[in-house]
């Protein structure tokens, strides 16, 4: 029991880990340069934690522990301009998206660390095929107990997190016709998905021995489920968000995500259930394929609805939960781009649109994320 | 009995067959390297020109090069407009110590050159010409080597763009001291200034007109990159004709011509250049054709102030890059890489090299010796130091070959 302690930690604090894709400046493809980058970070002060990922091309920043909306920004601001500044030095593009829209996945580097290159020993092409770029948002839990149902009930509404952050139509040179094409990717992992259904900490840390006993898995690393509890952190990871086009996109999704933890703890609207990952699966690829525009299954009401409609519902419900001004105000905002139905996936089809170049459309993103 | 359908002997062969056998011996010569001496082919196309030239077995004459020059200049232009359209400008405006590097690097080559000469006693004019062409790394083994390993990341950028500036310094320095040497002989102070200004203003002026032309019928043709490769070649040959009548640089001129085209295309039409097989046989006769610059004569008569050069100039490139390494975002290891991958000397110092003797007789003699035995040096050497730097910065693709 004792193997696997989770750490106590505040309730409905935030953490965001941002995955992002480091460019060069020429036809702004994918370029390995996450060691040159982080090298020069090094010696730059900056708030925040900057990490290597698996491929060269990418590089992952992550906050401090936050209590709202406009902490997270000012810090999320902070990492990003300290990045960027020493990213235009290098002659380097950043940007957000959850794909590079036209990289080829057998022209990555695995990045040049042990745990890496274990992963590509192990996943062969699925390996550099996980060059995708998601937002992680982390929510502090006081016990394993509360970590354990929160996951489950926030597994209802993972379409609404998928749909607002969809930033990833383009793979490989490609228009996908979905709005995140990124889970794909995830999907193809032996232990992707969800975790299942539990009652509290001592069956999770029963199940988890279990595994390692049988030899699945060595760590919770080797799970690569959309929610995941994070015991060293005392969180829960909700891991299906793209990397938004804008930091600013990014807070929000980290709000929106407190705000409805505090509503399901705190108002009891619903209670885990068995039904919700029948239709789990399903929903997931709807809200992939067809973003705000899909048609999910509701699994408590037993009936369909549209996506964009049920987040907008969802956002009016948890409103009054957003902890400072600002957050409120980016939880409004999100009501108009479910409404408008105009996420970043739809931003990035309709610059190809314009442009009809994909390398454009990546340097249009790397403005988006660069300059605000 | 009439025989008059025999041909004369002895046989004149035309250009076609000299243009097969540079292929040829090219293609044997490179796999030779590849295979038995685990060198990169580049090396072996360069010893084969020197094999076959003028001064050593004598199969290819002069007249016979001259008829293949055609090829080496669409190789030649293709590369030059390359590395024009990888040079960014912006770049050295964001990070100014990179800019700063870059000068660090071109004088002290320079400095370092002209120094080793002085030693050996030489005049200082024909020393700074053969300095100012030293200060320039040779784009075509360059950027061969970079299309070869498919090398994409920061070290790859950086080498392409000091190269780009070394070149330019390049031209202008000899243009300027041609027009010094000019006024030893022939003294007129006007063509000091006029000749550098004029070839300076009138080949971007060219390179201007030619990339608008570029864009615009790119934009016409639309994202074909067969079509755009033929549209390229003709474009690249049309300003190596005009910048040839007009008297101007035919370097500058591509260089701008890439630059430009680069800048104006903000829609992105040009597809990026793709050498594929075709350009592939024009860059064999680019490297057999400069081997075939040096003789044999040359590198027995220049080859230890060669060494010498080579060494010079490899110093001067080394503290001119580590010097400013640090401030520019460089870590000390890569800046050594780096200094490796400015080593190349190739086809456009055997141009510079020429153009000078053909002006100026006197400046033919020793001094060419030692610049052409330098570059045959590292024609030799030079393609495996890029190979070899791109690979220890991790920047070569993970499926090219070795060599």
């Amino acid at each position: 029991m004792t193997t696997l302690p989770f750490k106590e930690s505040e309730r409905y604090t935030l953490g965001v880990e941002l995955e992002l894709q480091v460019l060069n400046s020429r036809d702004y493809n994918l370029t390995g340069a996450a060691a040159d980058l982080l090298a020069v970070l090094e010696r730059a002060p900056h708030p925040g934690d900057i990490k290597p990922e698996i491929t060269e091309g990418m590089i992952e920043i992550s906050t401090s522990i936050q209590n709202g909306y406009a902490g997270l920004l000012t810090e999320l601001t902070g990492i990003r301009d300290a990045m960027v500044k020493q990213a235009e030095r290098l002659n380097l593009g950043i940007a957000g998206g959850g794909a590079h829209p036209f990289q080829k996945w057998h022209d990555q580097r695995i990045f040049d660390a042990q745990r890496y290159k274990h992963i590509h020993d192990l996943y062969g092409y699925l390996a550099k095929q996980f060059t995708v770029f998601g937002q992680h948002i982390h929510i502090g839990c006081d016990s394993g107990d509360t970590a354990v149902r929160l996951l489950h009930l926030f597994s209802r509404y993972i379409p609404h997190f998928i749909a607002l952050s969809a930033s990833s139509p383009f793979f490989q040179g490609a228009d996908t016709a979905f709005a995140s094409s990124r889970l794909n990717n995830v999907s193809a992992f032996p232990l992707a998905g969800h975790m299942p259904l539990m009652e509290d900490w001592a069956e999770f840390t029963d199940y988890f021995e279990h595994m390692r006993e049988l030899q699945v898995v060595e760590s919770m690393k080797d799970f690569y489920w959309d929610i995941r509890p994070k015991p060293e952190f005392g969180t829960i990871e909700v891991r299906v968000c793209d990397t938004p086009l804008t930091i600013e996109r990014a807070a929000a999704l980290a709000t929106y995500a407190r705000a409805l933890a505090r509503f399901l703890l705190e108002e009891s609207p619903l209670e885990p259930s068995a039904d919700v990952y029948r239709v789990y699966g399903y929903n997931r690829f709807l809200a992939c394929r067809f973003g705000l525009d899909a048609e999910i299954i509701d699994p408590y009401e037993r009936r369909k609805r549209l996506l964009a409609e049920d987040i907008g519902y969802t956002l009016g419900r948890v409103a009054r939960f957003a902890e400072d001004e600002e957050g409120a105000t980016a939880l409004l905002r999100f009501r108009e781009v479910a409404a408008a139905r105009r996420s970043d996936s739809v931003l990035l089809r309709e610059r190809l649109a314009q442009s009809k170049s994909l390398s454009d459309v990546v340097r249009w993103a790397a403005d988006q994320w660069m300059r605000g | 009995m009439d025989l008059s359908f025999l041909p004369d002997f002895p046989l004149r062969l035309g250009n076609l067959v000299v243009i097969a056998l540079i292929l040829l011996a090219g293609l044997a010569c490179g796999e030779l390297f590849r295979r038995v001496l685990l060198l990169p082919r580049i090396s072996g196309y360069a010893l084969a020109g020197l094999l076959l030239g003028p001064g050593t077995f004598g199969l290819l004459d002069r007249d016979m090069l001259g008829d293949a020059h055609l090829m080496l200049d669409i190789a030649l232009g293709l590369i030059l407009f390359e590395l024009g359209s990888r040079l960014d400008w912006q770049w050295f405006r964001r990070n100014r110590w990179l800019f700063a590097s870059s000068v660090a690097e071109i004088a002290l080559s320079f400095g370092f050159i002209f120094a080793v000469f002085a030693l050996f006693g030489l005049p200082w004019l024909q020393a700074a010409i053969a300095a100012a062409i030293g200060t320039a790394t040779g784009a075509p083994v360059l950027l061969l080597v970079i299309h070869d390993q498919r090398a994409d990341g920061p070290l790859t950028d950086r080498a392409v763009n000091l190269t780009a500036l070394n070149n330019v310094f390049s031209v202008v320095a000899v243009t300027m001291l041609l027009a010094l040497l000019h006024l030893e002989y022939r003294p007129r102070v006007t063509e000091l200034l006029m000749h550098p200004v004029y070839l300076l203003v009138g080949s971007a002026l060219l390179g201007y007109l030619a990339s608008v032309a570029l864009v615009l019928l790119a934009r016409w043709l639309g994202k074909r990159e067969d079509l755009q490769f033929i549209l390229l070649v003709a474009m690249v040959l049309l300003t190596v004709g005009v910048a040839k009548a007009l008297q101007l640089s035919m370097l500058v001129s591509l260089l701008a011509l890439g630059v430009m085209s680069r800048n104006r295309d903000s829609q992105r039409h040009l597809m990026p250049v793709e050498f594929g097989p075709t350009a592939q046989a024009l860059f064999v006769v680019l490297f057999v054709i400069s081997g075939a610059a040096v003789t044999l004569a040359d590198l027995t008569a220049g080859a230890w102030v060669g060494l010498a050069y080579v060494v010079a100039r490899l110093l001067g490139k080394l503290v001119g890059v580590m010097l400013f390494a640090r401030p520019s975002g460089l870590r000390a290891h890569k800046a050594a890489l780096l200094t490796l991958t400015l080593m190349p000397m190739s086809a456009t110092a055997v141009v510079m090299v020429e153009t000078t003797a053909r002006f100026y007789p006197e400046f033919g003699g020793q001094l060419a010796s030692v610049v052409l035995s330098a570059v045959l040096i590292l024609e030799l050497t030079a393609p495996l130091m890029v190979q070899l730097a791109l690979r220890g910065a991790g920047e070569t693709h993970p499926e090219a070959q070795w060599r």
